[in-house]
């Protein structure tokens, strides 16, 4: 899909990322390579972790995989959405399914990326939902 | 002013309301334009994942189930998105958008995650008492054999199948599926060393599990009634027969394993062993390749008492090297495991199909010190062929043995997947000159290949394969099958057309020279030669003089389950039907695909965003007439940041240097690239034919009187721009969003219609698309409408693109007129062509 061309991040540099997944290693790589862009990122193991991380601290994007044990991650962006609808979401999934894809973004998701992670297609959704909840924001403000 | 109040009171849900702030107006129209925006890209991505799978199924790729519900999932998702963003910026506008949309999600996801259905049966059914209405519970080989056994004169090993049914339980107590498919959504099927990690994995997972109790005891119990039935001291074999094969498209020659010599002790873990060779590297490449979803295969197996063979073999009904009216009869000394494996020599005879069935040639083994099969011998085995191929109604590959006392024994029948390969050729054309490096052999798939030598011993070979090398092998061996797929030809110092890799060979139609004596010795690894199946030949070099005898390779997914269901998705995800955004037929209720739904989408989205421009901000002065000395008039609509920020924004009049919509200013430099040469001397005939179809085409009135002083119209920011011509006769579009972020860049380009006959416009339209082919783009040609798209790309390229849509804009105006002339054809066709690339070359 991608074919190594830079792009600019801009809104990106400007939030606060929360990556919500269950897979050490994939985590470890995102993380790096977010963190090598400039992205300030957190991580949580689960939905509870996630909702514990967002009660403390102002995040305006999370990255978060449907699949992961105990409440699963189209629950856990339900919860989210409930209670803070500024924040966009980015739903990963292992396996695609049309149902998951669609409920995902009927629970609000923001977009929806498929595993294995092409690294650059999700920097630049990322910087798409950042665009969005900086408005999110200023909304909020107004 | 009351229009803004209106506007303002719907989106607020009340009907009488304060004046707005000039601020919260901009808020709201920047609200609005996000939508937008986020609508563009979403439509751009689903227009590429359909391009996807379209082109998918059109170039004969291989593609998987995931690829198919990857794309699907793509497409629907952006739909979503569509849907959503165009009803925010309608104010909750197009209720029916989403009831046709789930209405057609529905029907997607019925046909992708169609299950197969399960018949609950015996767990054991005796083999003479199994024939083809068992299918459902015996799988396809042990129904045809149990079938072949109920015939007049054909004798099977006595034994039993075991069904679906009890793997199904198998599989069911030990909750094998969640961990078996967790296993493979993290493997990539491409990748043969991941592919062997993960099959030996997802293997053991099932070795490991035990039989449900009450299984196992009948199992035994089934054995030990064999044994009351014959000798005390019989072995069986364990064989696979897999359910959910189409045995006439796909041998699945060699894939599963069989166990041979299997006593009381081993049975368990045989039967284990046959059901997990479902998930081998080789078994899941070949159904990758050919189409076949893994869920749909179910794992039936046959334990078949041992034949104590001294004469083992495969016939074809029908020969498969080009002869007519004759069959093969392929045999070696002992079981045909080493035939089908192809590590055995193999002597071959041939004998015509029609009775008496005379002996046409005997290729004799001279190194065979077995006696050879009788001439009696080979014409019952003749019979039982023929006897075989009338019953199932195709040609036959049989599996055969001879016991001591003399009696042959059918071990399994099955249709010929490739019927036939021309060897008429054989031997006719040989280069006898110093490129020469092998010469014999047989063919067992003809055609030539050609790539740099790569021998492969082992599995860590296979992990190495380059794609296009020539595959090198001692032996034939089934297990070699995931290469076929990336190789340019295969070589073997042994086997025959009989093996299980000369049948896959054929299937994917891959050169294949068997039998080459000192292949691995010779061949020298990295070194490029030529394989020449056809006249037996192995040269150094590339030859492209012998590569041209090469017919297309087939689609090995031809007629598969999977491609079946790209085209029930497709049906359902690419026509489009709402073309016409001017009939009272262009509703969101009417959308039957989801490229109905993108088009009705991306229709009203230009609508909404316009008409916001049209209700508030842009309101009467919006629209800024260009200073230009085209006779035309165009006319510019800020739809945000797209003019210079110095503009005075209360002028009539706009300079494009005031315009900063980078899109815009591409396309404006590619229409004054070259001044237009004026329309082209017509002859009375043309002319007269443009105002016949002006008075007749409906479609045309009552534009015809405005058509020609219409205003044109760019809508702008500085990233995108819409522009809708209407030049004479024809109406054309053109569409672009560059940004910073590669994923939301594109170029789209639509064109429509025309004044002359369909002859003539079809004449242009076909010099647009080929042009545009030229210039890398996507093009969809309907009639006399096109469609034309390329994104994500860098964005200097897509500002070129930008540049050629400008250019054809302006310079194949009314050029329709002279289309049905060839001479005139080419000469535009020459002149633009030399013109774009100059062009393009200044950049």
């Amino acid at each position: 899909m991608t074919n190594g061309r830079p792009f600019k991040l801009e809104a990106a540099l400007k939030i606060h990322l929360l990556m919500v997944d269950d897979e050490p290693d994939f985590k470890e790589i995102i993380q790096k390579r977010l963190s090598r862009m400039g992205i300030q990122l957190s991580l949580a193991d689960c939905c509870v972790a996630a909702l514990e991380t967002l009660e403390s601290q102002p995040v305006d994007v999370i990255i978060m995989d449907v699949s992961m044990p105990g409440i699963d991650g189209i629950q856990c962006l339900k919860k989210v959405k409930e209670q803070w609808p500024q924040i966009e979401v980015i739903i990963l999934t292992g396996h695609a399914s049309v149902k998951s894809g669609i409920e995902g973004m009927q629970g609000g998701a923001f977009d929806y990326c498929l595993k294995p992670i092409d690294v650059l297609e999700l920097l630049e959704k990322v910087e798409l939902a950042a665009q969005k909840a900086l408005v999110n924001k200023e909304n909020a403000k107004a | 002013m009351k229009r803004i109040f209106d506007y303002i009171g719907r989106l607020l849900g009340i009907s009488f309301i304060p004046t707005l702030s000039t601020e919260e107006l901009q808020h709201l129209f920047k609200t609005k334009y996000r939508c937008f925006r986020e609508l563009l890209t979403a439509n751009n991505n689903a227009l590429e994942a359909m391009a996807e799978l379209e082109t998918a199924l059109r170039d004969g790729r291989t593609f998987s189930m995931s690829f198919i519900r990857s794309k699907s999932t793509m497409v629907t998702v952006n739909i979503f998105k569509m849907i959503q963003n165009l009803r925010k910026m309608a104010d909750g506008g197009y209720v029916n958008l989403e009831k046709s949309f789930g209405r057609i999600q529905e029907q997607i996801d019925a046909i992708i995650d169609k299950e197969i259905t399960e018949i609950e049966g015996d767990w054991f059914i005796p083999i003479n008492r199994v024939n083809r209405s068992q299918v459902e519970q015996t799988g396809e080989k042990m129904a045809n054999l149990g079938e072949a056994g109920t015939l007049f004169g054909i004798n099977i090993p006595p034994g039993f199948a075991v069904t679906s049914s009890a793997s199904r339980l198998f599989y069911l107590e030990n909750n094998l599926y969640p961990g078996i498919n967790r296993i493979f959504q993290q493997t990539d099927p491409h990748d043969i060393e991941d592919m062997h990690k993960k099959s030996e994995e997802v293997q053991q997972l099932i070795i490991n599990s035990p039989l449900p109790k009450e299984l196992e005891r009948q199992l035994y119990k089934q054995f030990d009634q064999l044994l009351e039935m014959t000798d005390a001291d019989i072995k069986v074999a364990v064989r696979s027969s897999a359910l959910g094969e189409d045995l006439g498209r796909a041998s699945f020659a060699g894939l599963y394993h069989t166990e041979l010599n299997v006593d009381r002790d081993q049975l368990i873990l045989a039967y284990k062993t046959v059901l997990a060779s479902k998930y081998s590297t080789r078994a899941m490449t070949y159904r990758l390749t050919k189409g076949y979803r893994h869920e749909d295969i179910v794992m039936c197996a046959g334990c078949l008492v041992m034949v104590n063979a001294t004469i083992s073999g495969i016939c074809y009904s029908r020969s498969i090297g080009g002869r007519i009216g004759t069959l093969d009869i392929f045999f070696a000394h002992g079981s045909a495991k080493g035939i089908v494996d192809g590590t055995k020599t193999t002597n071959h005879y041939t004998l015509e199909q029609n009775v008496p069935h005379r002996i046409v040639e005997k290729l004799r083994d001279p190194n065979d010190p077995h006696p050879p099969l009788t001439d009696e011998q080979a014409v019952a085995l003749a019979e039982i062929s023929m006897k075989l191929e009338h019953h199932f109604g195709s040609p036959q590959d049989i599996e055969w043995s001879i016991d001591p006392a003399g009696k042959i024994y059918v071990l399994q029948s099955r249709p010929i997947s490739v019927h036939l390969f021309n060897a008429e050729t054989n031997g006719n054309m040989i280069f006898q000159d110093d490129r020469l490096i092998l010469q014999g052999g047989v063919s067992g798939c003809n055609g030539a290949g050609s790539g740099p030598v790569f021998i492969v011993r082992t599995n860590a070979d296979m992990n190495q394969f380059p794609k296009k090398a020539v595959l090198v092998v001692e032996h034939p061996l089934p297990e070699w099958a995931p290469l076929l797929k990336r190789a340019a030809a295969l070589v073997a110092e042994t086997g025959s057309e009989a093996g299980h890799l000369a049948t896959i060979s054929r299937e994917f139609g891959l050169p294949a020279l068997l039998s080459l004596d000192q292949a691995t010795q010779t061949l020298i690894n990295g070194e490029t030669v030529t394989v020449d199946a056809t006249n037996r030949a192995v040269y150094r070099g590339c030859i492209d003089e012998l590569l041209e005898q090469n017919d297309k390779r087939p689609n090995p997914m031809d007629g598969s389950p999977v491609q079946q269901i790209l085209i029930d998705v497709l049906k359902l995800i690419t026509p489009l039907n709402l073309t016409d955004p001017a009939s009272p037929y262009f509703r969101a209720a009417l959308c039957e695909t989801m490229h109905d739904l993108t088009r009705f989408c991306h229709e009203k989205s230009v609508i909404e965003m316009f008409g916001f421009g049209k209700r508030y901000h842009f309101d009467e002065g919006a629209a800024k007439r260009l200073v230009d000395n085209m006779p035309l008039e165009w006319w510019v609509i800020n739809l945000a940041d797209g003019f210079s920020p110095d503009f005075d924004s209360t002028s009539r009049f706009i300079n494009v240097t005031e315009v900063i919509s980078t899109p815009m200013i591409a396309i404006w430099q590619g229409m004054h690239a070259y001044t237009w040469e004026g329309p082209p001397s017509v002859s009375i005939r043309g002319m007269g034919a443009i105002f016949f179809q002006s008075t007749m085409n409906p479609g045309l009135e009552p534009a015809v009187a405005s058509a020609m002083t219409t205003k044109n119209y760019f809508l702008v920011s500085r990233n995108y721009c819409n522009l809708s011509v209407r030049l004479g006769y024809h109406y054309a579009m053109i569409e672009a969003f560059i940004s910073s972020l590669r994923t939301e860049r594109y170029v789209t380009f639509r064109f429509k219609g025309g004044a002359a006959d369909e002859s003539r416009r079809v004449g242009r339209i076909e010099l647009l698309a080929e042009i545009l082919s030229r210039f890398d783009f996507r093009v969809e040609l309907t009639g006399d409408a096109l469609n034309a798209r390329v994104e994500k790309r860098a964005q200097n390229f897509l500002f070129g693109r930008l540049k050629v849509l400008g250019y054809l804009i302006i310079h194949t105006r009314q050029i329709d007129m002279v289309m049905a002339d060839p001479q005139q054809y080419q000469r535009y066709r020459t002149k633009f062509i030399q013109e774009i690339e100059e062009m393009l070359s200044n950049d």
